[in-house]
């Protein structure tokens, strides 16, 4: 498993797609659980988490999940957790989940880039 | 020796910071709580951090507002967790210190320093988004921010976690391995 993280607009997608251009990118937003198993490549992961989540299901187990049944996926998604709290509920639990199940995501997989103002650097290296 | 561990909400920064207490020998292990429930949400939330702890041997103490009137004994490891709500709870809290919150935490800071054996504190990144607030959430980024700073200054390493991957921008060991 590889992760390309960063904020919002700095790049990450077209980072991933250069580095990995045999990948069929798809929308995290628009995934169902089983196809997210199948795909090569995902952008906007946490888009995923949102709407599993709004559907009301529960994504503790989600990424040994993912790492068990699509070890090879690149996931690319944004980091949402660098802001005051959020006075929303929901708001507060999205965040939350998108950290955990990426922090989770992030000691299963062997390589993982943060991307900045379009630069990747390489945070894990294993 | 001094360290202070960043990150982002669900970032893994606890974690690490209690990996970092356990590595760094024996003495007497202080968890310096400074949450203060309220509701279902906050209590889940001790509740989830009483279980990561449960079993490392820490001795918990609460703190809400006035670090600098705890007393702990020379040998001991302190954890405090989190400078975010410690801050908070000084500036809005009946007995917190108000607009004397920064130098009252500093001040809470430097004596732990001075006392403990080893001191860790987890703090928070809440300063780089779209939104933009007025009034006391602004105050309150301004206060942590400045906190933080003098933390950085203070402490002998600086790491922020990164979804459990330690990013050293002070001291540490190159290479120190991930969380698992």
């Amino acid at each position: 498993m590889e992760m390309i993280i960063g904020g919002a607009f700095q790049g990450k997608s077209d980072y991933a797609k250069e580095k990995h251009p045999e990948i069929c990118w798809k929308n995290g937003g628009k995934l169902e659980e089983y196809q997210l198993m199948k795909a090569e490549g995902v952008l906007d992961f946490q888009e995923f988490i949102r709407k599993e989540l709004k559907a009301g299901h529960d994504v503790a187990g989600l990424a040994e999940k993912l790492a068990e049944g699509n070890p090879d996926i690149v996931v690319v998604s944004q980091e949402v957790g660098y802001g005051v709290v959020p006075m929303d509920a929901f708001d507060r639990k999205y965040r939350e989940a998108v950290g955990r199940v990426c922090t989770g995501l992030a000691s299963k997989s062997k390589k993982v880039t943060r991307v900045v103002c379009g630069i990747g650097t390489v945070i894990k290296d294993a | 020796m001094m360290a202070v561990v960043t990150g982002g909400s669900g970032s893994g920064k606890s974690a690490f910071a209690e990996d970092k207490i356990l590595s760094l020998g024996q003495g007497k292990r202080f968890y310096i709580a400074t949450m203060h429930p309220y509701d279902e949400e906050s209590y889940k939330r001790v509740e989830r951090h009483r279980k990561m702890r449960a079993g490392k041997g820490f001795e918990t103490v609460e703190c809400y507002t006035g670090l600098e009137n705890l007393e702990f004994p020379q040998d001991a490891i302190v954890l405090l967790e989190c400078m975010s709500n410690l801050a908070a709870n000084e500036m809005f809290e009946e007995s917190g210190a108000g607009a004397d919150t920064v130098e009252a935490v500093l001040r809470g800071v430097r004596k732990l320093k001075s006392q403990v054996r080893h001191l860790v504190i987890v703090t928070n990144e809440i300063f780089s988004e779209a939104a933009s607030y007025e009034g006391d959430t602004v105050r309150y980024q301004e206060y942590l921010g400045k906190i933080n700073q003098k933390l950085g200054e203070m402490a002998d390493q600086v790491v922020e976690v990164v979804y459990g991957i330690p990013i050293w921008h002070k001291g540490g060991k190159t290479g120190e391995n991930a969380v698992e």
